[in-house]
C-alpha cells in the first residue's frame, strides 16, 4: 500500500469510543499522527489550525453534522481538496448517497474491518 | 423549447463523456455524475413526453446502486445515458421520438435489484468492501465472550463504551420528558435517536451482539419517528424508556464481566422486547394513513364486493362517509367500522391537527379581551334604555350576541388549556424508580389524562404532584410482606385520576396502603407542640395537621422523601394555585389526597363585599364563614387589639376601612358584618357593610404603580362596569400585623 502513513489524520466523532476505535484501526494500517474532534465545529477549527491529510468523520452528532462538515470542507478554498471518508451505520443508504452528492472521497459502513478500512484508503489515495 | 432541448444536449454530452472514462467505485466520480443528472432532471422538467424522465429516473437509480455497491456493471448505465441521447436528437430534430425504453428500462432496473447479486457478480472491487462491513456484524472483528481474552486496548475501550453509553441513556431520559411535553420537536427526537445510533455503531464493533440489536431497534423506531413515518405516543416513549432501562442492565452486565474478568454476553432477554418493538414499527407500516375501506377489508369485516358497492355509492353521495354507507347496506358491525377508525387515527399521521404555537401573552390577552366583551355585553343588557324597550329585534338581536360571545370566552379558555396526560406520564417513571429503591410492587393506574387543565396550572402542578406520589408509595404503601400479612394483594396500587366536579378539577392521588395512623399524627403533633395536650380535634382536623410546617411521619428517612419538604409545601403550592387538597383516609385501607383547582387562574370565585362606596372581592377560597358579631362576641386585649370571639376562639378583627382609608357606614362591629378568613393557618374577620352575593370575576392586573400595593391581588371589572379590588389574603394579613400599609 502506497500510502503516506506520516500524514496527519483527523478522526471526528463524537462518542468518545467510537473515535478509540476508529484511531486504533488507523495505527494497525501505521498511522501515527492522528488528531481528534467532537464534532464539525470543533473539527472546522481544527482543520484551520492545522494541515490534514484526511478527515475520517462520523455522520450523526450533535451541532454541525458530518454532512455539514463536508459541505463546509469542500467549500473552503484551502481545504476543499482535502480527502474526506465518511462514517455511516448500516442502512442508511439515502445519507450514503447524500454525501456522494456532497462529494466525500469514499464512505465506510459501520462496523468495519482494518481490511476494510485499508480498501477504502487505497481507493481514495490509489 | 428548443433552447433548452439543446441545453439537456449539452449536459448529456458531459454526463456521457464521464460514463466513458467511469471506474465502478469511484466515488468522486458518482457523486459528480449524480448532481448532473439531477440537474439534468431539472433541466428536463418541462418536457412534454413523461418516458425521458423515466428513462433519467431510472439511470439515477442505477447510479445509487452504483454508489451503494449494489451494482458494478457500468454497461446498463451507459446505454441509459445512451438512449437519453437518441431521445434528445430526436427531440432536437422536431421529430415525435420513437425510441423503445422499455429494454433500457429493463436492464437499469433490473441489474442487482438483489443487493446480493451484483456484489456476488463482482467479486472484488467495491462490493467486496461492502460484503465484508455487512458481514462483520455477524462475524466479529475480534470475539470477545470472556473478558479474560482482552487485550489491555480492548479492556480501555470497553470500558469506556461502558462509561459513555451510560452518560448517553441518561441523557436520553432527560430528552424524554421532554418529547412528551413536544412530541413534535424533531430536534428532541433526533437527541434521542443520536446516542442509540452510536451505541448500535460502536457495539457493533466491541461484539457486543444484544446490545447492538436492542440498540439497532430502537434506533430504528426512532428514525422512523424522525422521519415522521411514526407519531410519538405515550406507547412509543414508554418503549424507548423501557430500551434504556433494558440497555442499562445490559452495560451494567458488561461492567460485571470486565471487573471480574467473566463473561461479557448478557443474561438478560431481550427477544420479547426487540419483538415488541418491531412491532410497533411494523404495525404503521400497515396501518399507516390506509383508509378505512382498506383497513376493514383486511381486518375482513367486508369483502372486496362490499368496498367496491361502497364506494361507488359514496360516488352518488358524495359528502357521505364509507362506514355509514357500509353501515347502512349492513355490510358490517359499527364496532368494527369504530375500531377501523381508531386504527387509522392511531396509525395515520396525516390526521394531526395543525397547530400553531402563539404567545402566551397573547392568549392572556384575548382571555382578557374576551372576559371585558362578556362583561361590556353584560352591561348593554342592563342599560335602562334597553331593559325599557319593547323591541323584539332587538332582543333578538342580544341574545344571538349573547350566545357569540359565550361561545367565544369558552374558545378563549379552552386555548388555555392543555391535557393533564404529559404530567401523569411522567410520574409513570417516578412510581418505578421508587418502587424499584423501596423494594415495594406498586401499579400506577391512571384515568382522566384527557381532563384539560390551565397551561400554567400544569407547570406548577407537577412538583406537589410528585410529592404526594412519593408519598404514597413511601409512606402510605406497605412493604409486600406486610401487605401479604394484611390479606391484600403483595403489589400495592396507586391510583392517579382526574376529572371535572363543578367548576372545579379535581385530581385524587389514591393508594391502597395502610392509611393515615390518627394516633400517630396526634401523638406527633402534641410532641412538637403544634397543638395543646388536652385538645379535642375531629378526625379530619387530624389529618390535616400532616400539612403543618415541618410535619413528617417517616420513622425512618428513606433517599426518596421524609427529607426537607414536608406536605406544608404541597399545601401551599396548591394554594398559590387557588385550589384546595384535602385528605380521605380509612386505617388498613389507604387514602386519598384530593386536590380542588380552578378551572383557570384567570378567573376568580369570590365574595362581592361592600364597604362604604367601594367594593371588594373576596377569595372564595380564603373564607370560613360570615356572620354579625353580637356585642358580646367582640373585645379589645391589651397588645393585640380588637378580637372577635369565634367557636371557641379569639380572632383579630380587622377593619377594612381603615385598611384602606375609605368611610364605612358602621363604626361598631355589632352594626356591620364580620366575615372570617383563613391563610396559611392564620385567622382574622374582616369587617365590612354588606355581602352583595358570590360573584366569578376575570383578574386584571393593576398597571405600574398600583401594583405593588398590599393587601391587593388585582382588579376586576364587575357587571355594572366599575371596578372592584380583589383582596389579597397575605397582603391583608401583613397589613393588619403591621408589617406594612397600603400606599393609598
Amino acid at each position: 500500500m502506497a500510502i503516506d502513513t506520516s500524514m496527519k489524520v483527523l478522526v471526528v466523532d463524537d462518542f468518545a469510543t467510537m473515535r478509540r476505535i476508529v484511531k486504533g484501526v488507523l495505527k494497525q494500517l501505521g498511522f501515527s499522527n492522528i488528531v481528534e474532534a467532537e464534532d464539525g465545529t470543533t473539527a472546522l477549527d481544527a482543520l484551520k489550525m492545522e494541515k490534514v491529510g484526511l478527515i475520517v468523520s462520523d455522520w450523526n452528532m450533535p451541532k454541525m453534522t458530518g454532512l455539514d462538515l463536508l459541505k463546509a470542507v469542500r467549500s473552503d478554498e484551502s481545504l476543499k481538496e482535502t480527502p474526506f471518508i465518511m462514517v455511516t451505520a448500516e442502512g442508511q443508504k439515502e445519507n450514503v448517497i447524500e454525501a456522494v452528492k456532497a462529494g466525500v472521497n469514499n464512505y465506510i459502513v459501520k462496523p468495519f474491518t482494518p481490511e476494510t478500512f485499508s480498501e477504502k484508503l487505497e481507493k481514495v489515495f490509489g | 423549447m428548443s433552447e433548452r432541448i439543446e441545453q439537456i444536449g449539452e449536459r448529456l454530452e458531459g454526463i456521457a463523456l464521464e460514463v466513458v472514462t467511469l471506474e465502478a467505485g469511484d466515488i468522486p466520480a458518482l457523486g459528480n455524475l449524480m448532481n448532473a443528472l439531477e440537474a439534468l432532471g431539472a433541466d428536463a422538467e418541462g418536457l412534454d413526453d413523461p418516458r425521458f424522465l423515466q428513462v433519467a429516473g431510472a439511470v439515477k437509480g442505477y447510479l445509487e446502486k452504483l454508489i451503494l455497491a449494489d451494482a458494478t456493471d457500468l454497461e446498463p448505465l451507459e446505454e441509459g445515458v445512451t438512449a437519453l441521447q437518441a431521445f434528445q436528437r430526436d427531440l432536437a430534430n422536431g421529430e415525435t421520438p420513437q425510441p423503445d425504453v422499455s429494454g433500457v428500462l429493463q436492464k437499469l432496473g433490473k441489474a442487482g435489484t438483489g443487493p446480493q447479486t451484483g456484489a456476488e457478480d463482482a467479486g472484488a472491487e467495491t462490493s467486496a468492501s461492502e460484503q465484508d462491513a455487512a458481514e462483520s456484524s455477524e462475524e466479529p472483528v475480534e470475539p470477545l465472550p470472556s473478558a479474560a481474552d482482552l487485550s489491555e486496548e480492548d479492556r480501555q475501550i470497553l470500558q469506556d463504551f461502558v462509561g459513555e453509553s451510560k452518560e448517553n441513556l441518561e441523557a436520553i431520559e432527560v430528552h424524554l420528558v421532554n418529547l412528551e411535553q413536544e412530541p413534535e420537536d424533531l430536534e428532541t427526537v433526533n437527541s434521542i435517536f443520536r446516542p442509540f445510533h452510536t451505541i448500535k455503531g460502536v457495539s457493533g464493533f466491541l461484539n457486543l451482539k444484544d446490545v447492538n440489536k436492542l440498540s439497532h431497534s430502537a434506533e430504528n423506531l426512532l428514525d422512523k419517528a424522525r422521519n415522521g413515518d411514526l407519531k410519538v405516543g405515550e406507547g412509543i416513549i414508554d418503549l424507548v424508556l423501557e430500551s434504556v432501562d433494558t440497555l442499562k442492565r445490559m452495560i451494567d452486565e458488561v461492567q460485571e464481566g470486565l471487573d471480574e474478568n467473566g463473561l461479557l454476553t448478557s443474561t438478560v432477554d431481550i427477544a420479547p422486547l426487540v419483538r415488541k418493538i418491531d412491532m410497533v414499527s411494523e404495525e404503521q407500516e400497515k396501518w399507516g394513513d390506509s383508509r378505512v375501506g382498506e383497513i376493514l377489508l383486511r381486518k375482513g369485516a367486508i369483502t372486496r364486493e362490499d368496498l367496491d358497492g361502497g364506494l361507488e355509492r359514496q360516488k352518488i353521495q358524495p359528502g357521505r362517509k364509507l362506514g355509514e354507507i357500509l353501515l347502512e347496506e349492513k355490510k358490517t358491525e359499527s364496532k368494527e367500522v369504530i375500531s377501523a377508525l381508531r386504527d387509522q387515527r392511531r396509525y395515520s399521521k396525516g390526521h394531526v391537527d395543525l397547530q400553531v404555537k402563539v404567545d402566551t401573552v397573547k392568549l392572556d390577552n384575548m382571555v382578557d379581551l374576551t372576559g371585558e366583551l362578556v362583561i361590556a355585553q353584560s352591561m348593554l343588557r342592563q342599560n335602562p334604555y334597553i331593559t325599557g324597550s319593547n323591541d323584539q329585534k332587538l332582543y333578538h338581536n342580544l341574545g344571538q350576541l349573547n350566545q357569540i360571545t359565550s361561545g367565544l370566552q369558552r374558545i378563549a379558555m379552552s386555548m388555555r388549556m392543555v391535557p393533564i396526560k404529559s404530567t401523569f406520564q411522567k410520574m409513570v417513571r417516578l412510581v418505578r424508580d421508587l418502587a424499584k429503591n423501596s423494594g415495594k410492587e406498586v401499579a400506577l393506574e391512571m384515568s382522566g389524562e384527557d381532563t384539560e387543565i390551565d397551561r400554567n396550572v400544569v407547570d406548577e402542578l407537577y412538583e406537589p404532584m410528585v410529592h404526594m406520589i412519593r408519598n404514597a408509595v413511601d409512606h402510605g404503601l406497605e412493604s409486600p410482606d406486610e401487605r401479604e400479612a394484611a390479606g391484600k394483594h403483595r403489589r400495592g396500587t396507586v391510583l392517579l385520576r382526574a376529572f371535572h366536579r363543578g367548576g372545579n378539577i379535581v385530581i385524587e392521588i389514591e393508594d391502597d396502603g395502610r392509611g393515615l395512623n390518627r394516633e400517630a399524627i396526634l401523638e406527633k403533633a402534641i410532641s412538637r407542640g403544634l397543638i395543646p395536650e388536652d385538645h379535642k380535634l375531629t378526625d379530619v382536623e387530624i389529618c390535616n395537621l400532616i400539612f403543618h410546617p415541618g410535619f413528617s411521619t417517616a420513622e425512618k428517612i428513606t433517599d426518596i422523601s421524609g427529607r426537607g419538604v414536608g406536605m406544608d409545601v404541597v399545601k401551599k403550592a396548591i394554594e398559590k394555585l387557588r385550589g384546595r387538597v384535602e385528605i380521605n383516609t380509612r386505617p388498613g385501607r389507604g387514602s386519598a389526597f384530593v386536590i380542588n383547582l380552578p378551572l383557570t387562574l384567570a378567573i376568580i370565585e369570590g365574595m362581592l363585599v361592600r364597604v362604604g362606596k367601594q367594593r371588594y372581592i373576596i377569595p372564595a377560597l380564603a373564607i370560613l364563614e360570615s356572620f354579625r358579631p353580637s356585642r358580646e362576641q367582640y373585645s379589645t386585649v391589651e397588645g393585640k387589639g380588637e378580637l372577635i370571639q369565634t367557636r371557641g376562639s379569639l380572632v383579630p378583627l380587622v377593619r377594612l376601612h381603615t385598611i384602606f382609608g375609605v368611610e364605612s357606614d358602621f363604626e361598631q362591629p355589632w352594626e356591620g358584618l364580620v366575615v372570617a378568613v383563613e391563610h396559611e393557618d392564620r385567622k382574622m374577620c374582616l369587617l365590612l357593610d354588606e355581602l352583595l352575593g358570590k360573584e366569578e370575576v376575570v383578574i386584571k392586573s393593576l398597571g405600574g404603580g398600583l401594583r405593588n400595593i398590599k393587601g391587593i391581588a388585582g382588579g376586576a371589572i364587575l357587571g355594572d362596569g366599575r371596578v372592584g379590588l380583589i383582596l389579597d389574603m397575605s397582603g391583608i394579613f401583613d397589613v393588619a400585623q403591621g408589617n406594612g400599609r397600603p400606599s393609598h
